[in-house]
């Protein structure tokens, strides 16, 4: 940004913006696929499941806290 | 025994076949035996960015099938003696390499070659995979943009994964090649910028290449640029190939050269 866009206020630089939402975004995707066996381990759970019931979707979300790991299975039987 | 270095990006249309082609003339060119291979299987490129696509009678999948032995596939490039090549094969099933084929093939390359360069497909499907399995190290090609630069950052994340020296216990090395940077739009804040793509993916940087309308007209002739005596970009690449063996280049200056009137011009923008 020149110097009398500064001094003028003007838009911020779209180089800025662009590394801010990479940061936003990929702060996001890091953090959803961190697990690198979460796909196979869904698709497996679909099909132990299925054995028993007519399972719609299974979700798995990952969460840390201080010094717990936990991992959130939650599985969607439908209506 | 050789080592494999697979060049890759995630998005595709950023420049992997062209780095490849490039690094694999400059690396021959300083003396290394380099077998470049195109793992792209169906979209087969590498062959017209090094010249060589008149020259192709047997592809990598007829090695890996036993159509041919893996002499008669191998082409050798005119200029540059101790480079051969490898080309994909134009099967419309991109499936249809097979892990322990790719590594029997691999493994015998690294045999009587120093450096095995794979040029991976775009995507992260099983042809990248098969690209990445026996790699030593990894070049993630990245242009200084949104979709480029978060396209790497998940190829980057999934390397280890899928390689088989992370199931030994080791690491793939893994270097930053940044493509096609515009200095005035950098200067002028409108690109991000060497420094902003780095503190974003983390890694080290192994090389920069300006954005230069000289690789267009390379590419058309089939001539890789590296071979160019007065070229920033051609110094770009030959720098990388010397750094890949592990010399230590500076940098290029590639910022801007600014006149007075642009200076001017920047100021009142």
């Amino acid at each position: 940004m020149s110097f009398l866009d500064s001094f003028f206020g003007r838009n911020k630089n779209s180089a800025d913006v662009a590394k801010n939402r990479l940061k936003i975004m990929l702060a996001h995707e890091r953090a959803s696929c961190k697990l690198p066996y979460m796909d196979d381990l869904r698709n497996d759970l679909i099909a132990v499941i299925r054995k028993y019931t007519k399972v719609e979707d299974v979700k798995i979300t990952s969460q840390t806290n201080q010094n717990l790991e936990l991992l959130e299975v939650e599985v969607i039987l439908g209506k | 025994m050789g080592i494999v270095i697979t060049v890759t990006s995630g998005k595709g249309g950023v420049g992997k076949s062209t780095t490849t082609a490039n690094l694999a003339v400059g690396l021959a060119n300083l003396g290394k035996k380099v077998v470049a291979i195109d793992f792209d299987i169906g979209l087969r490129n590498l062959d017209m960015i090094l010249g060589l696509e008149n020259r192709i009678v047997y592809d990598v999948v007829d090695v890996m099938e036993g159509r041919c032995n893996l002499a008669q596939a191998l082409i050798n490039d005119k200029k540059s003696k101790t480079l051969y090549f490898l080309p994909a094969s134009q099967t419309k099933d991109k499936d249809i390499l097979n892990k322990d084929k790719v590594k029997a093939l691999i493994e015998n390359l690294k045999e009587s070659f120093d450096i095995v360069m794979i040029d991976s497909p775009a995507g992260i499907e099983s042809g990248f995979e098969h690209s990445i399995f026996l790699a030593d190290r990894a070049l993630i090609v990245s242009t200084p943009d949104v979709s480029s630069v978060r396209d790497a950052d998940r190829v980057i994340g999934i390397i280890d994964a899928k390689s088989e020296k992370a199931t030994n216990g080791q690491e793939v090395e893994k270097h930053i090649i940044i493509n096609r940077i515009k200095p005035e739009m950098v200067d002028a804040g409108n690109m991000l910028s060497v420094e902003d793509v780095l503190s974003i993916l983390a890694l080290p940087l192994i090389g920069i290449v300006p954005d230069d309308e000289d690789i267009i007209t390379s590419t058309n002739t089939g001539s890789p640029i590296v071979n160019k005596d007065k070229s920033l970009s051609a110094e770009a690449y030959r720098n990388i190939a010397r750094r890949i063996l592990g010399e230590d280049v500076e940098f290029l200056d590639i910022r801007a050269k600014k006149g007075i009137l642009a200076t001017l011009k920047g100021i009142f923008k």
